[in-house]
Formats: C-alpha cells, structure tokens, sequence
C-alpha cells in the first residue's frame, strides 16, 4: 500500500487513533478511584473547616466527617449539619463566577441564620498572589463568627490584612483583587439569602 | 550555529538546546507558559518538568512511528501523540500530587499548545533516530526550565518575598518588604523575557567575536 494513499492515510489515522486512546481510558479508569477520593477528602476537609470541626491530619478527615458531619438532602442540594460547641451549624457548597473561573467553596451559619460560621474555599482559579489569595487563612478566618447584616456582608476594601470586628458585618478584600472581592461578596449574600430562605421553610432542623 | 568542534552528537544537542539555540530566547518559543505560570517556582518547576517530559516522549514516539505517518496527516498525528502524553501527565498528576494539580490549574492542560514540543518533533525527531530523538526533546525542555526558573526566582522573590514558597525577604526584611505586585501579573514575565533575551544574544554574540579572534590568531 502507497504511504500517502487515501486508503491507507484513512487507515492509519483510524488505528493510530484507537490506539492511543485506548491508553488513555485505561490509564482514566486505573486512577479513577483515587482522583474521585482525592476530591471527596479535599471537599470533606473544607466542609470540616467552614463547620469549625478541628482535625489534625488528612486521615483523620473521613471519619471526624462520618461521625460529626449529617447531610440533609433538599430541594437546594445537599446541606451539611454539624452540632459543634452544642449548636447547630449548617454549611453548604456555594459556587460562582469569579474573575477567572469557577469559586468554589463551603459556606457555614448558625440555626438562626444571624451568623455565618465558617467560609472555606474549595477551588478557584483567581490570579495567583492577587485574588488567588482568597484561600489563605487570614482572608477565610474574618468570616468566623461574623453577623449576618440586613443585606448580608460586604467585603469592602480595608487594610487587606483582615477585618477583625466581628458585628460590623464587614469584611476586608483582597488588595488588588477588588473583582474577586466583589465576587465572593455576590456568591456568599446568594447563599445567604438560600440559607434564610431554608430557615424560613424549616428545612433547617 | 557557532559553539562545538569536536563533541559527540548528544553533548553537542545539550549545547544547542541549552544555550547556542536556547528555545525561549533563541527560537522564542513557549512564551506564552512563559508569562503564565513564571510567578511561582513550585509551579514553574513542576510544569517545565512536564513539558520536558512530554517532548522527550513525543519526539521518541514520533521518531519511532515516522515510518509509518502519512505526510498529508503527519501534524495531526503529532498532535496526537502529543495531546496523549500530556493528558497522561495530567492524570498522573490529579491521582497522585492533586494539591499541585489544583494550583496548575488549566496550565497542565496547556503543554499541548507549547510549540517547543511540535518544534522539536517537526525540526528533529522526523528526521533522527528514537533516542536521539528523545535526547533532544530533554535537552529542549532543559533549556526553556533553565529561562524559566531564572525568571521565576526574580518574580516569586520580588513579587511575594518567597523562594519555593519560603519566606526570604519578607523573612529578612519584615514589615518593610512591600511586594511588588507587578511581578506577580504577567507583564513582568514580557520585561524579564525581554532582559533574558537581550542579556544572552549580546553574550553569545560576545562569544562568537571571541572564537573568531581567536582563530584568527591560531592563523
């Protein structure tokens, strides 16, 4: 068969083809099971964050999460209790857009909704060193413990090294970032709003 | 093409790839990797490792395979085997390191427009035996991580006072370290590119002025 004859250029193409993906999906379904783990204990560990459940080690996180965590299944998707410090906690993924990409990450409030409990990112893909900052401890820890105001919080441009207060329902953005500021403010008073909501059906037990 | 005399075929691919025909600032390829992930060493080294990995691999595989190709369909197969080691790396990569998975991002996903690797498979694996091949396509990869871990010591140490995500200046220096945030957004990496290339022509051209007089003596 001629090397550039259409027969064999269709013919080639087509096994070279099958070949290599064959590879692919092997090498796909060999390592399955340990990806989809690897996302399960990075989402588990920032739902224990947002809920304030303390852990010291990855491979205490399943079964803190076994023992600690209950999901609820409603109509907005699966909600996460916790009874931490002898009250109800509540947490739940909250997605949006950032300024890149996809936020992801954990919400946390209390029975009553006045205050959220704990903010825990899961993934994004902001600017690293500028909106990708919103993953580090002093950005995630202002939302400890912080009121819940009549609109929600607001992340508003202070000092960038925390809003320490914790009634004022403010918070401190990232320096730089104000469009990844603006972003988590919009995805966390969203959910706050499904929060209340929730409360105001009893679907918070 | 200055430089070797009378080195082997492998020492003398090291040194083209590595110096006399650099890809980032002789053949300006990959520049786009270049400014994207250049403001943190981790990243960087993790990502150039993957990119030498692939080109050695797919210049071995294509070297191999050349026989066989079809002329008319010889790109898309290089494609091919390329787009392959690279989703390879990446699944490698989410299974079993997910924490640099996570911070790489799309990046991974990315090596496959890196022209470095087509470069190499077009310019010398179609022509040169397997491990030549694969030889070359290290070295390669040599040369872009050899400019790209320079760029990103300057970008991580200025941009966030860290080396390898260790704290240096702002260790040293405290409160009075104010990063610069420039070195963190891309533009930066255009300025560095830009000196790296500048600072290496005019030494090779220093170079070659050198060897020439130097000839001339030996005359």
């Amino acid at each position: 068969m001629k090397r550039d004859g259409m027969l064999y250029t269709v013919l080639f193409t087509f096994v070279i083809c099958m070949v290599f993906v064959f590879f692919l999906a092997l090498a796909n379904e060999l390592t399955k099971d340990r990806v989809a783990a690897n996302r399960r204990l990075s989402e588990r560990s920032a739902i224990l964050a947002a809920l304030g459940i303390a852990y010291s080690a990855p491979s205490q996180v399943d079964s803190l999460y076994n023992s600690q965590v209950t999901e609820l299944k409603t109509d907005v998707g699966t909600i996460y209790k916790a009874t931490v410090d002898n009250q109800n906690r509540y947490a739940a993924m909250v997605t949006g857009p950032g300024l890149w990409g996809t936020i992801r990450a954990i919400l946390a409030v209390d029975e009553a909704v006045e205050r959220i409990e704990g903010f825990q990112i899961v993934s994004h893909n902001e600017t690293p060193g500028l909106g990708g900052r919103i993953d580090e401890g002093w950005f995630q820890a202002q939302f400890r413990g912080e009121k819940i105001g009549p609109e929600g919080i607001v992340v508003l441009q202070g000092s960038g090294k925390g809003d320490p207060d914790p009634n004022n329902s403010q918070l401190d953005g990232v320096t730089g970032a104000s469009r990844t500021s603006q972003a988590i403010q919009d995805i966390v008073n969203r959910e706050i709003r499904v929060f209340e909501t929730l409360r105001d059906q009893g679907g918070l037990r | 093409m200055s430089g070797a005399k009378k080195r082997g075929p492998a020492a003398e691919i090291l040194v083209q790839n590595l110096w006399w025909n650099n890809p980032i600032f002789i053949q300006v390829l990959g520049i786009c990797s270049t400014l994207a992930v250049t403001n943190n060493l981790t990243n960087t080294a993790i990502m150039t490792i993957g990119v030498s990995l692939t080109t050695a691999f797919s210049s071995m595989t294509i070297s191999a395979m050349n026989k066989f190709i079809p002329n008319k369909v010889r790109m898309i197969v290089q494609v091919l085997v390329i787009s392959f080691f690279v989703i390879i790396i990446d699944i490698l990569l989410r299974a079993y390191l997910p924490d640099i998975s996570r911070s790489l991002g799309p990046y991974v996903g990315l090596i496959i427009t890196n022209c470095i690797i087509m470069g190499r498979a077009e310019g010398f694996a179609r022509s040169n035996p397997p491990l030549l091949s694969f030889w070359d396509g290290l070295t390669s990869g040599f040369g872009y991580m050899a400019v790209l871990m320079l760029i990103a010591v300057v970008r991580e140490l200025l941009g966030f006072g860290s080396l390898f995500g260790l704290p240096v200046l702002s260790a040293l220096l405290g409160a009075s370290f104010t990063p610069w945030t420039i070195m963190i957004m891309a533009p930066s990496a255009f300025f560095l590119v830009a000196l790296v290339m500048w600072g290496a022509k005019t030494l090779q051209e220093n170079m070659k002025i050198a060897a020439k007089a130097k000839q001339g003596e030996a005359k």
